[in-house]
């Protein structure tokens, strides 16, 4: 008895500790965030210096943040919005209609999820130049209108609801558009809400291909201006963490109200094959 | 029914659209300029062969990027999978608060890299959180901090990425875990097999396939590094990567599209060929532990 309740403290302890080495990244850079512009924060002053909300008015009054906090929600967002519509309607083709062209097109998939992104930075970044659609929004979200994740995941998904339904609207002399969204989509929320924060995190904290392919405030997503700040001039870095802070907070929020749907997006793929 | 293949190909052409113009087109166009000498401001391009492939291996630069990306890879990996397995067996059992400490550890997996990044140039500067951690424990930090040094640079930026990624398969592991019946452990309990026994001959082969796609997602994105380095490192104090070699290269200053589209094609090849290794490897009959 007494031997389980100290191998609970230990478990917990064991826990905590881990917990705390998690988090504490995080934490720190909210701390950081709040203390006053200018203020040196040590490590002892963690409890000492006072709380301060400066660094966030500041950031917004003298740097682009609200366009370049736009620019990630509007690519985001219309990213996100392109998949769930796109993906749900390649996805339910190949669930549906299973002729060799479509076994092939899904191979093709399959394929693209094996192609490392990094041999399109070069060619993608030529592309835009060259398509006049550099430094723009285009170049921010066409490429990323339809993913192939997206694409396997509703055809997963569609596979599991009967055909029953679509049959019977056919028989009533429902079209095929209307089947298609207004009784397939619906019964598909579970896998497109899925697919919606999966695309929407992966979209939001990108850089690589936001960084190559723009170059001016105005289309800039958070992420890089985050990572361009830091090389002005020695690193300011109150306001850097009130950025940074800026750029997690809505991730974080998503992740509690959303964390069945992420979780069930990650291991996805994973225990099925 | 004519009418519904209509419906299917429309259905599947902003896909394809896409899809042609924007990965297919690149994939072969870099292939292709791969084997020449193009640059951002050359007049004309000329076709060299097999040039830019040999320069690449003559180059220092690549060969120590090259270095660096297999050291980031066999360092990563195999701590990531062992640390984010044991996340996963510490959290699988029913007790208080669970929910809580998944939460907790998976949290860094879905925040931006950069501004992790950002956040860890700040705990490993000189006289940052790390180092003052270090100095009592008897470790002597470097002068410059840990990313100013290439003693320690890459190595403090591989600790960053097992300590982001460990939640993250953590996550799969324990799906992996889940998918376990339970009667498996209930006979090896009735047999008198331990907990130790019961977890390396029940528990870890019926992980296998779930370690396999493990190794296999994180091991390409591991050879594909980049975010970090050019946020933290730029490159500099021995910690260029393949991928910051072919930014490095194509991107800026010359932009020898040529030479950085050779560069990618090399390491796409060595992707390919590092994850057909690991499906051989791990689909053998014998169980490998």
């Amino acid at each position: 008895m007494v031997g389980g309740v100290m191998r609970g403290i230990g478990r917990y302890t064991l826990l905590s500790i881990i917990l705390a080495v998690m988090i504490f990244p995080l934490l720190w850079m909210f701390r950081v965030s709040l203390s006053a512009p200018g203020a040196s924060i040590g490590l002892a002053d963690v409890f000492s210096t006072g709380l301060s909300l400066q660094t966030y008015t500041d950031i917004f009054r003298t740097s682009h943040m609200g366009r370049y906090l736009f620019n990630s929600a509007f690519v985001g967002v219309t990213v996100t919005a392109g998949n769930i519509l796109f993906s749900f309607m390649v996805g339910y083709t190949l669930a549906r209609y299973r002729t060799l062209t479509n076994k092939l097109v899904f191979f093709t998939v399959i394929g693209i999820l094996m192609i490392p992104a990094h041999i399109v930075i070069i060619p993608l970044y030529v592309l835009m130049v060259k398509a006049h659609l550099y430094d723009t929004y285009w170049a921010l979200i066409l490429p990323w209108l339809v993913n192939p994740i997206g694409i396997f995941l509703v055809k997963q998904y569609v596979e599991t609801i009967p055909t029953s339904m679509e049959e019977a609207a056919r028989i009533d002399g429902a079209g095929e558009l209307s089947i298609l969204f207004r009784i397939v989509m619906p019964m598909c929320k579970p896998a497109l809400a899925v697919l919606a924060i999966q695309v929407f995190f992966t979209n939001w904290n990108s850089f690589l291909f936001p960084f190559i392919l723009t170059q001016s405030d105005q289309i800039r997503t958070l992420p890089v201006a985050l990572a361009l700040y830091q090389g002005h001039q020695a690193i300011d870095w109150q306001h850097l963490m009130a950025g940074s802070t800026i750029a997690v907070l809505p991730v974080l929020i998503l992740f509690i109200i959303m964390q069945r749907q992420i979780v069930s997006g990650i291991t996805a793929g994973a225990v099925k094959q | 029914m004519k009418n519904a293949r209509t419906v299917a190909l429309l259905l599947a052409l902003p896909w394809v659209v896409t899809f042609a113009a924007f990965w297919l087109f690149p994939v072969v166009y870099s292939l292709i300029v791969g084997f020449t000498d193009a640059q951002l401001l050359a007049h004309e391009t000329h076709w060299v062969g097999w040039d830019n492939f040999r320069a690449l291996f003559h180059d220092p630069a690549f060969v120590s990027s090259l270095k660096n990306t297999f050291l980031f890879v066999i360092v990563t990996i195999p701590i990531t999978t062992v640390v984010s397995l044991s996340l996963a067996h510490m959290v699988n059992r029913q007790f208080k608060g669970r929910g809580l400490f998944r939460a907790g550890y998976f949290v860094p997996s879905i925040t931006s890299m950069v501004v992790i990044a950002l956040i860890f140039t700040n705990l490993y500067q000189r006289g940052g959180y790390v180092a003052m951690l270090a100095s009592m424990v008897g470790f002597t930090p470097p002068q410059n901090g840990f990313l100013f040094d290439s003693h320690t640079a890459l190595y403090a930026i591989m600790a960053m990425d097992i300590w982001m990624a460990a939640g993250y398969y953590m996550l799969i592991f324990l799906a992996g875990l889940k998918s376990i019946p339970d009667e498996l452990y209930e006979a090896a309990e009735l047999s008198g097999a331990g907990k130790i026994r019961q977890f390396f001959s029940i528990t870890l082969p019926m992980l296998k396939p779930v370690a396999l796609f493990i190794l296999v997602i994180n091991s390409i994105k591991s050879f594909q590094v980049f975010v970090e380095i050019f946020v933290m490192t730029s490159g500099k104090f021995d910690t260029s990567t393949a991928v910051f070699f072919v930014y490095d290269t194509g991107l800026t200053t010359k932009f020898q599209f040529g030479y950085a589209s050779a560069a990618a094609y090399v390491l796409f090849v060595i992707i390919a060929v590092f994850s057909a290794a690991q499906f051989m490897l791990l689909r053998r009959r014998q169980p490998l532990w």
